[in-house]
């Protein structure tokens, strides 16, 4: 099929999967930003079975391959009488591997800020939770943002495991193997799937780079 | 000097090593309220780290530091209630990089003691008025210069109300045209009836200002005077030495 067949034959099944896909997309994202955070403040914080749990939790799910992070949920959890829904494997498998990068992302940038100003935060009196708060994490957001954006996009890519199993409703990776069990959709079928993650990508790109001008911290 | 009254801030007997090196030799020392003790010696001989001992940004590993009478918190709670009464004025300024001029100023009084915001900003103005960088508020640290980066610093540490204010090298950083704007304020911060320790080469800021000379050298309180004393007359070799490699420059 040509790609304007399969646009009047699925046209409505791609908007539908593209707005899926953005939405796991959000969810995964957000999901995995404040995990980030917490594993973050884990990791400086004085106490030493949480830094060693967050380090843990980053070096296993930074190197962990998400389909077969997904096929854990899938398969090993009914084992545990836990059963879930594909979207929320889907969901669980995108955000905890983009929280392990989130938080590489934030330690790079607490790296950018002046010991000086940690001890300026201590001897104004300021709690560890206080000195975490206003200005060890605002300042690592600043100076992230780029990072952060990559791993939206990121993030968006990994949202693709989902045609790994039969999610319900599709994503646009998923209806393209939709598409191609039930019709010849062929590389067409991929190739506008493609384009809308990649224009997706552009529009995050864009956002990004704006907020980066507006946040970024003067040196 | 009162000698009768109980000093505000006394260290008996304090020890301090980094790993093998013994950083600080039985230091014992008494700040009375209204003083200013200025603390010089080469470099290396331990006055940052004794400065950073007396708000337990540096631990000991014996002897003891009392503030107003009572030791110093271990942590917690109660130490950040104590830093709060400590004013510290660091050589790098250390402003938060990412907050304005203003917000520096607000950020201790807001969320340490609690002040309604509106009250702090007022406060906030008036003492960046005081120290002369009220025109600078709104802008982020990396925009205003040495002098008044370290102005906007004193600023923030004022806002606390502090009892006493340590001084680590304020002055090093500048560039020497800036170093008599930030030396002003803290005469005036003297004139005024503040306690202080500073730590300086500035030596005609001591011999002005201090009420008391510390020299110190590898560690340990060599010689304790007046300043007058100290400059005219050191009483050992070593501060006579030092004196003199300094005026060689
Ligand atoms: N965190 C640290 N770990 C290990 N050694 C340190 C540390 N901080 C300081 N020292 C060492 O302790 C000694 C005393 O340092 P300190 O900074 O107190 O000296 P100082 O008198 O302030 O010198 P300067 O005039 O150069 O600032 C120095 O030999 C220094 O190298
Ligand atoms: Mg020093």
């Amino acid at each position: 099929m040509s790609i304007s067949q399969l646009l009047a034959q699925y046209g409505e099944e791609y908007l539908a999967a593209l707005l899926t896909t953005w939405k796991l997309t959000a969810i995964c994202f957000l999901a995995a930003f404040v995990i980030g955070i917490l594993i973050t403040v884990m990791r400086v914080s004085p106490i030493r079975p949480l830094r060693i749990f967050a380090e843990l939790y980053v070096q296993i799910f930074r190197n962990i391959p998400g389909a077969s992070l997904l096929i854990l949920l899938v398969y090993a959890l009914p084992y545990l009488n836990i059963l879930l829904s594909y979207f929320i494997c889907v969901t669980i498998a995108a955000s905890l591997i983009p929280a392990a990068f989130c938080s590489e992302y934030l330690m790079a940038g607490i790296n950018t800020i002046a010991p000086g100003q940690i001890e300026a935060a201590r001897s104004l009196g300021m709690t560890f939770s206080q000195t975490i708060r206003r200005v060890v994490i605002p300042q690592a957001l600043r100076s992230s943002v780029l990072p952060l954006t990559n791993l939206l996009t990121a993030t968006m890519l990994t949202t693709a495991l989902a045609s790994q199993v039969p999610m319900n409703p599709l994503d646009l990776a998923g209806l393209v193997s939709h598409i191609n069990t039930h019709a010849v959709g062929g590389v067409m079928a991929f190739l506008i799937s493609a384009a809308l993650y990649c224009a997706t990508a552009v529009v995050i790109g864009q956002i990004g780079t704006r907020i980066d001008q507006k946040v970024r911290i003067l040196r | 000097m009162n000698e009768t009254r109980e000093p505000i801030i006394s260290l008996r007997h304090v020890d301090k090593h980094f790993g093998a090196l013994h950083v600080l030799k039985a230091i014992n020392l008494d700040v009375y309220k209204g003083e200013v003790v200025v603390v010089i010696g080469p470099s290396g001989s331990g006055k940052s780290t004794l400065c950073r001992t007396i708000n337990r940004l540096e631990t000991i590993d014996s002897g003891e530091i009392l503030f107003e009478g009572k030791p110093l918190p271990l942590e917690g709670k109660e130490l950040a209630a104590l830093r709060s009464h400590i004013g510290m004025v660091f050589q790098s300024f250390n402003l938060f990089a990412h907050m304005s001029i203003l917000d520096n100023v607000t950020l201790g009084p807001v969320d340490v003691l609690h002040t309604p915001k509106k009250e702090a900003r007022e406060e906030a103005r008036r003492l960046l008025d005081r120290v002369g960088v009220l025109s600078q508020e709104s802008k982020v640290p990396a925009q205003l210069s040495g002098g008044q980066q370290q102005r906007a610093a004193i600023a923030r540490s004022l806002a606390m109300h502090p009892k006493v204010m340590l001084f680590d090298e304020p002055t090093s950083a500048l560039d020497p045209e800036m170093i008599g704007e930030v030396l002003d304020v803290m005469t005036t911060l003297a004139a005024d009836g503040m306690t202080m320790v500073v730590v300086t080469h500035e030596m005609n800021f001591a011999r002005r200002v201090a009420s008391r000379v510390i020299f110190m050298d590898s560690g340990s309180i060599v010689e304790e005077a007046a300043p007058d004393a100290f400059f005219t007359n050191p009483r050992t070799e070593r501060a006579r030495s030092f004196l003199q490699s300094i005026h060689g420059h």
